[in-house]
Parts: C-alpha cells; sequence; structure tokens
C-alpha cells in the first residue's frame, strides 16, 4: 500500500467509523481499518434468523478467519458496542469446527479457496458470510468487499441473504455497489 | 365622551358610533388573527423542516455510514419537490461537508464551513436548520437545510383580505347606521320638536307622538306625562294668581267700604252738637265699622301667618264648650243684627281638648259667621256640639246659598269665596275657612263642608280630637259677667296722650282707679308710688322703653303679682315672645277691643 491511498482510506474511515474521537488515530487507518468498521456496521442492517441468535443473552460474535489485521480492528472497535442489543465480541477462527455461536463470519483473502466450504457450514447456522475476493458472492457469501478508486466499496448478494436465512435493509442496498437479486 | 363632544346631530354621532365600533372590531380582531397566524407558520415551518431534516438524515445515514458520498448526493436531490428548500448539505461526524444540494435556479450557496449544534434559526428570509443525523445511537454525521422564510407574503394577503373586509363592513355599517337612524333617533327628533314648540306656542297640550315601545317609548310617555304635570302647575300658578288679584281687590274694596259711613258718622257729630241721640246713633255706627276693619285687619295678620306658617298655638287642656260659648259671644252681635235665631246643643258632661282656647272660638266663630252671612234675615242657624267615641264634633247648619259639590274642597283654599255677588259689606275677605281649616289640623282634626247642591244650605263639621284627662284648672278662663272685680288701681303708660287719655277714661269709666303716664320713667315712677293691680304699658315710649319698665317693675315690692299687659302695634309672635319674656303676662295689639280690657280688668 502507497502513502497516497493510506490517505485517502484514513479520511474515510474517519468520517463514518470513529467520528472526532478517533480522529487521534486516523493517521494509522487502512484498509483493514475501514473492513473492519464496515463489518461492524453491516450488522445494524441486517435481520437475524432466530437460530443464529441462540442462545439468548449472548454476546453478538464476529468470527474471523484469515486476516489478522482486521481481527485486530474489530478488537479495537469492540469495546462498548453492541448489536440487536447484545454485546459486541470478536473470535478468531481457524477451522469450522469453532463456528458455534458465531453470527457473522468474515472470510479473509487467505482463506477464500475453502469459502464454499465455509459457505455450506455457515448457512446450516444462519451464520452471515461477508468476503473479499473477486468471486466472492458467486462462492456464496452474502456481501463481499471490493476495492475500487481506493475506496472500499461493497457487494450484496441476496441470494445468499435468504439461503443463510438473512434479510438486509433496502438503505444498506442504496450504497451497495452491486446487488445480486433473490434466484427466481 | 368621546362622541358627546363631537358636533353634529345625533343622527351622525349614531352613524360614527357604528363605524368606529366596526372599524375597531375588525382591526383588533385582524392583528390577533396576523400575530396568531405569523407565530403558527413560524412554528409550523420550523416544524416541517424539522421533519424534512429528520427524513433526510434517516434517508442519508447508509450513505454516511458507508461514506458514500454520490449516494448522500441522491439522497439530497430529493429536496427538489421543496422549491422553497434552497440548499441542503450534509456533513460527516468529523465536521467535513460530505455531500450538498442546491435548488435550481438559486445563485450559489456559500454553505457553513462546520455545522452547528442541533436547532433552527431565522436570517433574514430564510429559515437555517442543523439535525444530527443518529443511527444505532451513533452520530453519523449533521444535515444542513436553508429554506425560504417569508412571513411578509402571508401578512400582504391579510391585509388585503382585511382592507375588503373593513370596506365590506364599513358598507354594511352605513347602512344600518341608516336604520338605527329611523329606530332611534326619530323619537327623540320627534320629543325634542315638540318640546320646542311647547316653548314657543307656551302650549302644553301638546304630546309627543309614541313611536316605539322601548326605552325611548318610555321617555315618550314620561316626556308627556311631565307635559301634562307642567300644564297643569300652570294652570294651578294661573289660578292662585287670579285668586291674588281678586284678593287684593277685594281687599281694598273691603277697606274703604267702612270709611264712608265713618265720614257721614264724623259729619253728624259735628252737625249734631248736643243732640244725645244723633250721636249716640252716629257713635254706634262708627262702632261697627271699626270693628269691621279691626275684624279685617286681624285677618289679614292671620293670612301672614298662614302663609309664612308661623300660625302658632297656645295649648291647654280646655272644656271646648268654653270655646264654643266665647264663639257665640263673639257672633251674637251680628246675629242680632240680622234677625237670625241660633240653637245651641252642648252636652253636659264636659268635653275636654288639648287646644288653644282663643283659635278654637274663632274657629267656631268664624263658621256661625259663615252660616249667618250666606243665609238670609231671620233664617235659623243651629250649631251642635256632641260626643262621638273618642272625638267631639261640631256641626254648623244652615239654610243658606249651599254650596255645590265642586265648591265642597275648594271652600277651604285661600281667597276663595262662594257668591261673589254678594253684598261686599258682608263678604269678608275669604280666608276665614282657609284659616279654620288650618287651625283645625294643628288641633289633629278635621274639618267638613256637606251640601246638598246650591240653595239647599250647608252643614261644616268639625272634628276634634279628645284630650285624654280633664280639662286644667278654670285660672285662665276668661269671665263673661263683665264687671266682676271692681275698684282695681291700674296704670297706663303710652306716649301717645290721645290714646293713653282715652284709655284712661274708658277704665276709669268702669269704676277703676286710673293713672295715666306719658313715657318710660314716668310710668316707673308712677308704678313705684302707686303700686297698680294692672299695667297697660306701651312698649316703644321715650326715655325707657316698655321691656325694661317691664322688667324693672318685676323688681319692686309689691308689684311681682301685678298683671303687666303689652299695647303695641306689633302683634307677630316674636315680639309677643319678647314681651313674655320681659315679664309681660299679656300682650295686645293696638287698636285694642274694650272686650279684651273689661276681660283683664275681669280676671286680673
Amino acid at each position: 500500500m502507497n502513502a497516497s491511498r493510506r490517505a485517502v482510506l484514513a479520511l474515510i474511515a474517519t468520517a463514518t467509523a470513529f467520528g472526532g474521537r478517533a480522529f487521534a488515530q486516523a493517521l494509522e487507518v487502512t484498509e483493514s481499518t475501514v473492513k473492519a468498521a464496515f463489518l461492524y456496521k453491516f450488522a445494524g442492517y441486517i435481520d437475524w434468523p432466530d437460530v443464529a441468535l441462540e442462545p439468548a443473552g449472548g454476546a453478538f460474535v464476529i468470527g474471523v478467519m484469515g486476516n489478522d489485521e482486521v481481527l485486530a480492528e474489530l478488537g479495537r472497535i469492540q469495546p462498548g458496542r453492541s448489536v440487536a442489543g447484545r454485546a459486541l465480541a470478536v473470535r478468531k477462527v481457524r477451522d469450522l469446527d469453532s463456528l458455534a455461536g458465531v453470527q457473522m463470519l468474515f472470510v479473509g483473502r487467505p482463506e477464500s479457496a475453502r469459502l464454499p466450504v465455509v459457505v455450506r457450514a455457515a448457512q446450516r447456522q444462519g451464520i452471515l458470510v461477508v468476503s473479499e475476493t473477486e468471486r466472492g458472492l458467486e462462492a456464496g457469501s452474502v456481501i463481499n468487499f471490493v476495492v475500487l478508486d481506493n475506496r472500499v466499496g461493497f457487494d450484496v448478494s441476496l441470494d445468499s441473504a435468504e439461503r443463510s436465512g438473512h434479510r438486509v435493509s433496502s438503505r444498506m442496498l442504496a450504497v451497495a455497489r452491486r446487488v445480486v437479486p433473490k434466484a427466481g | 365622551m368621546l362622541i358627546a363632544n363631537i358636533g353634529g346631530s345625533v343622527r351622525r354621532k349614531v352613524m360614527l358610533l357604528v363605524l368606529i365600533t366596526t372599524v375597531s372590531a375588525l382591526l383588533l380582531s385582524a392583528t390577533g388573527l396576523v400575530v396568531y397566524d405569523l407565530r403558527a407558520y413560524e412554528r409550523q415551518w420550523t416544524n416541517d423542516l424539522n421533519t424534512q431534516a429528520e427524513v433526510l438524515a434517516r434517508a442519508s445515514a447508509p450513505a454516511l455510514s458507508f461514506g458514500d458520498s454520490k449516494a448522500a448526493a441522491n439522497d439530497l436531490r430529493v429536496m427538489r419537490v421543496r422549491p422553497r428548500v434552497l440548499a441542503a448539505a450534509l456533513y460527516t461526524s468529523a465536521g467535513q461537508r460530505f455531500a450538498t444540494y442546491t435548488q435550481d435556479g438559486v445563485p450559489t450557496v456559500s454553505f457553513p464551513e462546520a455545522p452547528e449544534a442541533d436547532g433552527a434559526r431565522i436570517e433574514g428570509d430564510q429559515l437555517v436548520i442543523f439535525r444530527r443525523v443518529v443511527e444505532n445511537g451513533e452520530v453519523l454525521g449533521t444535515v444542513y437545510l436553508r429554506a425560504l422564510y417569508q412571513p411578509w407574503d402571508r401578512l400582504r394577503d391579510y391585509l388585503t383580505i382585511l382592507g375588503v373586509v373593513m370596506i365590506a363592513s364599513l358598507a354594511i355599517a352605513a347602512f344600518f347606521s341608516g336604520w338605527l337612524q329611523t329606530a332611534i333617533t326619530a323619537p327623540i327628533l320627534e320629543v325634542s320638536r315638540v318640546a320646542r314648540e311647547v316653548i314657543t306656542q307656551d302650549d302644553y297640550s301638546l304630546r309627543a307622538r309614541k313611536i316605539s315601545d322601548d326605552e325611548i317609548g318610555e321617555l315618550v310617555d314620561s316626556f308627556n306625562a311631565m307635559l301634562a304635570e307642567a300644564g297643569r302647575r300652570a294652570d294651578a300658578l294661573r289660578e292662585a294668581d287670579r285668586r291674588k288679584d281678586e284678593f287684593l281687590a277685594t281687599l281694598a274694596h273691603e277697606l274703604r267700604n267702612p270709611l264712608a259711613p265713618l265720614r257721614n258718622a264724623l259729619e253728624i257729630l259735628r252737625l249734631a252738637g248736643t243732640n244725645a241721640a244723633m250721636s249716640e246713633k252716629a257713635r254706634q255706627m262708627m262702632e261697627r265699622q271699626l270693628n269691621q276693619m279691626v275684624r279685617l285687619v286681624d285677618d289679614l295678620l292671620d293670612v301672614s301667618r298662614i302663609t309664612t306658617g308661623k300660625l302658632g298655638l297656645r295649648k291647654a287642656v280646655i272644656e271646648l264648650q268654653a270655646a264654643v260659648r266665647d264663639a257665640i259671644e263673639t257672633v251674637r252681635p251680628f246675629l242680632e243684627a240680622r234677625h237670625q235665631v241660633l240653637s245651641v246643643d252642648l252636652p253636659v258632661d264636659p268635653l275636654p281638648v288639648d287646644g288653644d282656647r282663643t283659635r278654637l272660638a274663632q274657629v267656631f266663630a268664624n263658621l256661625i259667621h259663615n252660616a249667618a252671612k250666606y243665609s238670609a234675615a231671620e233664617a235659623p242657624i243651629a250649631f251642635s256640639l256632641a260626643r262621638e267615641g273618642d272625638e267631639a264634633v261640631v256641626r254648623v247648619r244652615d239654610r243658606g246659598i249651599g254650596l255645590d259639590a265642586a265648591s265642597l274642597t275648594s271652600i277651604f283654599d285661600m281667597f276663595v269665596q262662594v257668591d261673589k255677588s254678594l253684598e261686599r259689606a258682608q263678604s269678608g275677605l275669604g280666608v276665614g275657612l282657609t284659616l279654620a281649616k288650618r287651625l283645625v289640623s294643628l288641633h289633629g282634626g278635621s274639618i267638613e263642608a256637606r251640601s246638598e247642591g246650591t240653595g239647599k244650605g250647608s252643614e261644616f263639621v268639625v272634628r276634634l280630637p279628645l284630650a285624654e284627662r280633664p280639662a286644667d284648672g278654670d285660672a285662665e278662663s276668661p269671665r263673661h259677667d263683665g264687671r266682676g272685680a271692681r275698684g282695681r288701681r291700674v296704670l297706663i303708660a303710652d306716649d301717645n296722650a290721645d290714646f293713653a287719655n282715652s284709655l284712661g277714661s274708658l277704665i276709669a269709666g268702669s269704676g277703676h282707679d286710673v293713672r295715666v303716664a306719658y313715657d318710660g320713667a314716668e310710668a316707673l315712677a308712677a308704678a313705684s308710688r302707686f303700686r297698680p293691680d294692672i299695667a297697660f304699658l306701651d312698649i316703644g315710649m321715650p326715655r325707657v322703653h316698655g321691656y325694661e319698665v317691664a322688667r324693672q317693675m318685676r323688681e319692686l315690692p309689691g308689684l311681682s303679682s301685678c298683671v303687666l299687659v303689652a299695647v303695641t302695634g306689633w302683634g307677630q309672635e316674636d315680639d309677643r315672645r319678647r314681651a313674655q319674656d320681659a315679664g309681660f303676662d299679656r300682650h295686645l295689639v293696638k287698636p285694642v277691643d274694650p272686650k279684651e280690657i273689661e276681660t283683664i280688668l275681669g280676671s286680673g
């Protein structure tokens, strides 16, 4: 990542995720920072299936596979924040056995090859999958990050969302770069 | 007050009143309405814009969340449907301008560099609103809106409408004031027209026409009633005036009447010389005429007392029979001259009355005198006194000329006489019955005239309340046995030598011992030497006046029981009181009636 790209990302990140409060940290903002912030915000625009929210009273867990930078950024956002009335928690996911209790799963670029497998496992448990690879939606993820002109954007697949039992707010769809409609 | 100061007719005032009322009511209500509406307009427009801002905030929250300024600009462009919104902008939570929107045709707008706190404010003719964008508890940014705020357009509309309404109202008000003019001012104008006519024509029989049944109708009624009353009073005044004129003519006539016989008698006396029979005849004639004149003057005095309200009584409980006897004594010569027979019916039991014996006698004498005067010669007259319940009732009946129904009450009015054609020598002044009625009412009684008509005689009935205790002692009662006490010592003092001497001769002729003095000092000297039983003292004497003589005489030894009689030309109540204060027992007014002197000599 060169210097100019970092600066733009920093600007956007400041504007969206942290407000004035996070301004002191602005210089350290990277693509990962923005993605971590978006991940947290996606949660606010999505209706979760009941099965995903069991057991009641637990934390809202964002699992991260294969991207430690995003994992770290999420760790910094997490304190004091909540989703759907639950405290926000972040967990590193290494294999599909440790998916229990996770509501949203971010699959990093290094794990893209495993994406179709992960998606199949996640859909069963009502877990929303977010990816960052070129053909992420085709591999079954609901949201896929796209970086274009030095800006972080995202595509949404309503088809995949239906499969995993999620409903994405139309307001979020309004700012999505590309939306894949439901099949049929 | 304001209205009253405006010149012009009632009609103009009514018109002004209506117009002023209308205009003020309209202006006041319009002002209230405009103020209310401007406030409501501001509130409503602010609320409206706040709602817009809220909607924008919600719509643009995702764009802010995910940093999509293009989407944000799209969100703002929704404002195109609100032409009054001039400009809009979105700021990030860090305060940077994120997206803007400007209404088509609006010149370049300078957006604020940084957002401000939530709120609305008015800048000139624009309304500015800031509103934070909050989602899931996160402040995402701020919405900025700038819109036209033009209450003056609205105000101009209002004023136009108000102008139109006001002109219409004035037209209606002018119409109604014209109507009021007929309903209200027409009756008033009618009253004022009649009032003017009454004054210019002096005709109280005019009446205003009653047009309405409201307060103004009442005013017309009252006005007409006042006219009637004023007419009655004017008539009464004219009547009183006429009677007074008649009275004056009568008075002059009456006073002049005795003068011719008196002059004739004087001539007879001069011619008669020593012819005793002729002299006696002339003397009797003079006495009669003089008595007549004295009676007239007494009447006049009583008239003045009645009109000044000074007709006083000296009350004591008396036997009414005594007053009756006094009265009969007084009128007997008149009855004898006319050969009329008076039958008298008195109860045996004494009837005590709290009253003035002299005045009551005057009342009865008046009634008998009237009965005699208005009856033919030799006609019978009946007098009766009786007890009826707790009242003493006196009836005087005659078979004379009688009274018509109208005269039964008016006969008691001052200067009224029944028959003006009667021989003047007998008619008097027309105050006898007025006086009688007044005296009776002063005694708490009543007097009433009855007659079956002209020519059928008349009856006068006097009712007096009886006293609860018997009559006081008989000490004050004058005796009419005349020569009761002979040989008294009598002092006479008067600076009028003729009067003093003639009175002295008169009294000496009755067998009394008389001394005469011609001034106050002489009188005092004579009094201390002579020690009179009775003293007749003039008041206006040289050197020492009568009041002083009386005072000093009272202090002389042996004179405390002396009867002091004031003899003056002044008979007013004040003079009597003053004489009493000085120590006088009696008060006689010149010319003195010899009978009174006899009475005093008899009783003293």
